[in-house]
């Protein structure tokens, strides 16, 4: 086989996977969402911009999405200041320091049903650990899950708890990479540490810290199985978000379109998002 | 950059205290996860003491005899290993034909791949749980593979077309030079050199199957054909809570992962920072 024919062979053998397996879906759920469908396995009907209309019209769904942008920036927030805390201590010069790097990254390989497991049995009501530790302290009891603020707070500290993680060791990698001849230079300039971080650390991270903010705030955009498995959406929706949202359209009440129609919506989004990121931050494809 | 021991007693000791607390932010829902699957039930319903015991295996056994826990397990497993093999193939191929050919476009391939990776789930979900009704290949392993690989698949190539980028484009030619064919020099000198990068893909690809459960859910509506992480999940809706069977299902799930970690945590972290990243 020549050179030339093992390469286009390559490429066309991958290309009509991933087309059969990524491009073929999408576009099928894209156009799913221009029909009525009540079953799965049933015919369509066209409707046309119907499943939009009806799922636009409706406040749950506003509410979905401002619920989205809540856990996204919530879980952000915090992830990203906690990540950087973490990688800063990590980075210093203490005994054992390797056991902790590496018990810090234990959360983010867990499968998500095992962390939310372990919570909810930390917190029960009665017995959980956490439940004891409040009691003990003489602090009232706390409904983690009962009102929609706390609800909201719950699923965001599950969600902070489990990716803070990449945030952590992204950075401290990231640390590696600043010249320390940059901080001797400061220190001999009669600089503090917290001086040195905002004027030396923070602007030689800035290009990574925005990669890492646009690629998490993708994926909290996107997380469904966190919220579903805490709160399937509750208390009354409160933190129902568009992915839950698409999914009780679809597999709960059977409205196919319209549980397209909110995946549909949410790919637009996100697809904002990703162009903004790419014109910042241009491919090098050389 | 390390920096030096902080010089004051006070600097060191607020240090120790610092990372005393991640230690155990980090951990302690894992220790105990461990520490309650093995614990007695009467203890465990009482007992909120730190220190391990009084031990039983019992919820284990239970796990393992009485429910569909094994079966499950070799769902995942099956699942994962199926996965991780496909993914390796298709996006080597795809990663080697755009870094070694001037192809028109190939920013465009790899941007759509990275793309591909950020889609919300219910996207593919919808879709797919749609055609594989259809086809009568509902609530199989199979629809549960082919939902994996659309997350593994952009993964791997993402990841293997940096890797291969940083290659050094001479020593395939040298090999051609020698008489090697593209196959050969591909299969004989890329594919060891890059055993690495294929490590690391096959990690993260094994990481994001195992640890699934958005697909799962939604493909799967057997007990049968349940993976782990639904299959252990839907025990906490059944009539009582049996929190030590749920932790001692929990650390199973978990082992596997820490397991590799610990062996191959150098792969794990430089893929991270090399743009390998789960959800």
């Amino acid at each position: 086989m020549s050179s030339k024919a093992t390469i286009y062979s390559f490429l066309f053998l991958g290309l009509a996977v991933t087309a059969l397996l990524i491009v073929a879906p999408v576009v099928y759920a894209v156009s799913l969402s221009f029909y009525q469908m009540d079953s799965f396995v049933g015919a369509p009907r066209w409707v046309g911009l119907d499943n939009y209309a009806r799922m636009l019209s409706q406040w749950i769904f506003w509410r979905a999405l401002i619920n989205g942008f809540i856990y996204a920036f919530g879980t952000i927030i915090f992830q990203v200041v906690l990540g950087i805390g973490f990688a800063l201590v990590l980075n210093q010069v203490f005994p054992g320091r390797n056991i902790v790097r590496g018990l810090s990254i234990l959360p983010y390989l867990l499968p998500t049903v095992v962390v939310v497991l372990t919570f909810k049995w930390m917190v029960d009501g009665s017995i959980g650990v956490l439940t004891q530790v409040i009691a003990a302290l003489g602090l009232p009891p706390v409904q983690w899950f009962e009102s929609p603020g706390a609800a909201m707070a719950s699923v965001i500290l599950v969600s902070v708890w489990m990716w803070t993680p990449f945030v952590t060791t992204t950075f401290l990698a990231a640390l590696q990479t600043v010249p320390s001849s940059l901080y001797e230079a400061a220190k001999v300039d009669g600089t503090n540490a917290v001086q040195r971080f905002f004027h030396i650390t923070l602007p030689m991270l800035k290009p990574i810290l925005t990669v890492i903010v646009l690629l998490r705030a993708v994926w909290m955009f996107n997380k469904f199985d966190v919220i579903w498995l805490l709160t399937q959406g509750g208390p009354v929706g409160a933190t129902e978000h568009l992915a839950i949202l698409s999914y009780k359209q679809a597999f709960g009440q059977f409205d196919i379109g319209g549980g397209a129609a909110v995946a549909t919506i949410s790919f637009a989004i996100l697809s904002v998002a990703v162009f903004i990121y790419f014109r910042l931050f241009p491919l090098d494809t050389e | 950059m390390s920096r030096s021991l902080p010089r004051s007693a006070a600097g060191r000791i607020a240090l120790y205290v610092a990372a005393l607390v991640i230690a155990v932010y980090s951990a302690f829902p894992i220790y105990w996860m461990v520490v309650s699957s093995t614990r007695a039930p009467q203890a465990l319903l009482h007992s909120t003491s730190l220190v391990p015991g009084p031990l039983t295996w019992e919820y284990y056994s239970n796990l393992l005899e009485l429910t569909d826990y094994p079966s499950q397990f070799m769902n995942s497993l099956f699942v994962a290993v199926v996965t991780v093999v496909v993914t390796m193939v298709f996006s080597v191929m795809i990663a080697y034909a755009v870094t070694r050919h001037r192809i028109r476009g190939k920013g465009l391939i790899v941007g759509a791949m990275l793309y591909a990776y950020m889609f919300p789930p219910l996207l593919i979900a919808i879709p797919l749980f749609s055609i594989f009704a259809k086809i009568g290949l509902g609530d199989t392993l199979t629809s549960v593979i082919v939902s994996h690989l659309t997350l593994t698949l952009p993964l791997g190539v993402w990841f293997l077309w940096g890797f291969f980028k940083s290659m050094p484009f001479e020593l395939e030619e040298a090999a051609m030079v020698d008489g090697c064919t593209r196959l050969g020099a591909f299969l004989r000198v890329v594919l060891p050199l890059s055993l690495p990068g294929l490590i690391t893909v096959a990690i993260f690809s094994f990481l994001l199957s195992w640890t699934d459960y958005t697909y799962a859910l939604i493909m799967i509506g057997s007990d049968a054909n349940k993976t782990v992480p639904v299959g252990l999940a839907s025990m906490v809706g059944s009539f009582d809570l049996r929190w030590g069977e749920i932790m001692a299902g929990s650390t199973l799930i978990a082992l596997p992962l820490f397991g590799a970690f610990a062996l191959l945590s150098q792969y794990f972290i430089q893929g991270l920072g090399a743009g390998a990243v789960k959800g």
